[in-house]
């Protein structure tokens, strides 16, 4: 479903923030991007969901390319990240029906899937408040509602839990594993050990903008050989941060 | 289209979703604006004067033809009369130092007199309009009026020369017919059109209101338009870039051109509309000044044809597109919101400076002006009310902004498209 092949990304002349990256995820998996600040994930995810173009290399979604597939790319995909704050002044009443009219979702289809999506996160008692009313775990659900309205075959999750308390976060990681059994392909970063080893079927380990380590949470622990999975990370990354 | 029009619609529902967004950005700039071309005489008048009151006009001997007059005309009601006989006055002037105190304040003193103390001033002149009908070809008056000010206060300066231009000389105009006798019927017009045809009254208004509309509207239009762009600009730009939300709507089966067309569509309406309700506030003023202040920046009459009206009109949504491509390359040519809301900030201290130059200049603009971008909007639009409009600047004022704003939102979208 995603595929990246020695994608590079430069921002200026003299400085590579992305090096070669080469990956693929399939549909029914989790694919994470484990690695420190600056690390070059959220560059990564950006380019994967088409919010900035690769200096060189290609990424395809489901086989189509952001060059000439934009827009079918744009339906295929659902991207959130923590950083995104909705309109303050909307509901997500009427978020939702915005967006529902952008996406064409027929309006006989658009009750049942709302109610589906809010009873799911309980958003339906604060359907008709204003956003800056809500707190901060509420506006993420109603964030991923809107960024699934659409029922995306790809998912591409910008540190999702990041900010969250356990209880959302609990919410968030569960309904990532039942988008998983219903066969999406899942990709997301993330620089929590414990979201990457309960979640992803596939770790790329990234440092200074390359994939040093890739693989399964035991492939990583059997590989760096040491006991844990965070003992295996800072393993890799001693081993491989040069700057 | 139908995805630019929901955009759209997402736009102008945002904005009347909260009464207080609603109202900071349609009424409370044009209300903020209106109200300070009200209160800035009342600064002058302070300023020159040390109060904030009008004195009245203080008339010495009035003669009985002058109160009649007074009373009977409306535009003699635009001051405030106190009448003081000789006795009276010479207290006052005995004392020079509350004289000159007084006029200082801004006090204006009209005396009328005869040539003799014990004439009125009415019978004097109605002598000699009496010397005139016997054909005496040397008939001489030696009635007269004085009206005394202090000439370094501009505020008195301004309303003695009102008083002297809207009272005393339409005064003096009607002493044929109310003290010429005979001569009256024989020498003088038996109709006057002013008197009867409200039109022809109004446009008489209308040369000395536009006059001043053309120094003080074009200005005021062009600081509201840009207010309002470079507000809705930041945030339905750079705020929703800063938010992460731009991304969303980016990664939306729906193109960046039509995305942006909507919301520059949103921007063109909403200013469009937010400044003729500006223009509708500045004529209501004007048509609700009827005490005619001399130093009022809106005098009554204001009035616009209708080809005028759309020259204007039609010059606002074209420079609000020029304004918002201007701000839409700003916001994308730079990343921070602080730096974006300052460097956008920056061309208001511009366009106060053009309100000002406009206020005070007094020549006409050259044609290197027509072709300076946004500049000739207010040329344009203040020579419409100077009822002084060409064809040609018309056109060349609407094509040469409107080409401007398609090349940079061109050149813009190309570059953002291409990141």
């Amino acid at each position: 479903m995603i595929q990246l092949t020695d994608v590079h990304k430069s921002y200026t002349k003299d400085h590579e923030t992305i090096k070669g990256v080469s990956f693929e995820v399939h549909e029914g998996e989790i694919f994470g991007l484990l690695g420190p600040n600056g690390a070059g994930k959220t560059t990564l995810m950006q380019m994967i969901a088409t919010l900035m173009k690769p200096t060189s290399g290609s990424i395809l979604i489901d086989g189509l390319s952001a060059d000439k597939n934009l827009l079918d790319i744009h339906r295929k995909i659902g991207f959130l990240t923590n950083e995104i704050k909705l309109d303050p002044m909307s509901t997500p009443n009427v978020l939702f029906d915005f967006f529902a009219k952008l996406y064409d979702i027929p309006k006989e289809e658009l009750r049942d899937r709302r109610d589906e999506s809010f009873a799911r996160f309980g958003i339906s008692p604060f359907a008709n408040k204003r956003i800056n009313e809500l707190s901060t775990g509420m506006k993420q659900k109603i964030s991923i509602a809107i960024s699934l309205i659409h029922k995306p075959p790809v998912i591409i999750f910008d540190e999702p839990t990041n900010g969250l308390d356990i209880l959302t976060s609990k919410q968030v990681t569960d309904y990532l594993k039942e988008l998983r059994n219903q066969g999406h392909a899942i990709i997301l970063s993330t620089h929590i050990f414990s979201v990457a080893e309960e979640l992803c079927d596939d770790i790329a380990v990234l440092i200074d903008g390359s994939i040093v380590a890739q693989g399964s949470v035991e492939q990583l622990i059997a590989q760096a050989q040491v006991n844990t999975f965070e003992e295996a990370f800072f393993k890799i990354y001693v081993e491989n941060h040069k700057e | 289209m139908r995805k630019i029009l929901t955009f759209f619609n997402w736009e102008i529902g945002k904005l009347f979703s909260s009464w207080r967004r609603t109202f900071t950005l349609f009424l409370l700039p044009a209300v903020f604006l209106v109200g300070m071309l009200n209160v800035f005489p009342l600064l002058i008048n302070y300023m020159s004067t040390g109060t904030l009151t009008k004195k009245p006009v203080t008339v010495v001997n009035a003669p009985e033809s002058f109160i009649n007059y007074v009373n009977e005309t409306t535009d003699a009601r635009a001051f405030t009369y106190e009448y003081k006989s000789f006795d009276e006055f010479s207290e006052l002037a005995d004392d020079k130092n509350e004289y000159r105190k007084q006029l200082r304040k801004g006090m204006i003193i009209c005396v009328f007199f005869s040539g003799e103390f014990d004439r009125s001033f009415d019978d004097e002149v109605r002598s000699y309009y009496e010397e005139v009908i016997n054909e005496n070809t040397e008939a001489y008056s030696r009635a007269q009026i004085y009206v005394a000010y202090d000439e370094n206060s501009l505020t008195a300066y301004a309303r003695a020369v009102q008083f002297n231009e809207g009272v005393l000389e339409k005064y003096q105009n009607t002493l044929i017919d109310t003290l010429g006798g005979e001569y009256a019927v024989i020498g003088s017009s038996l109709f006057e059109t002013d008197k009867f045809n409200p039109v022809t009254k109004f446009e008489d208004y209308r040369t000395v209101a536009n006059n001043q509309a053309s120094r003080v509207v074009s200005g005021v239009l062009m600081i509201m338009m840009y207010y309002s762009t470079y507000s809705l600009v930041i945030d339905m730009f750079a705020s929703e870039r800063d938010r992460g939300f731009m991304d969303k709507l980016i990664l939306t089966p729906v193109s960046r051109k039509k995305i942006y067309a909507g919301k520059i569509l949103a921007i063109n309406a909403i200013v469009t509309f937010s400044t003729l309700a500006t223009m509708l506030l500045l004529f209501l003023s004007s048509w609700l000044n009827r005490n005619n202040d001399a130093m009022s920046l809106l005098p009554f009459g204001m009035l616009l044809t209708p080809g005028e009206l759309a020259i204007v009109v039609f010059s606002i949504p074209i420079t609000v597109l020029l304004m918002t491509a201007a701000c839409i390359s700003t916001v994308f040519a730079l990343k921070n919101i602080q730096d974006i809301t300052i460097n956008l900030q920056l061309p208001l201290i511009y366009f106060l400076g053009d309100f000002f130059l406009q206020m005070f200049r007094g020549t006409r603009p050259t044609t290197l002006e027509y072709f300076i971008p946004v500049h000739n909007t207010l040329q344009l639009i203040s020579e419409s009310f100077m009822a002084q409009d060409k064809a040609w600047h018309v056109i060349l004022v609407y094509m040469l902004n409107a080409g401007l704003a398609i090349a940079i939102f061109a050149y813009t979208f190309r570059k953002e498209e291409s990141k």
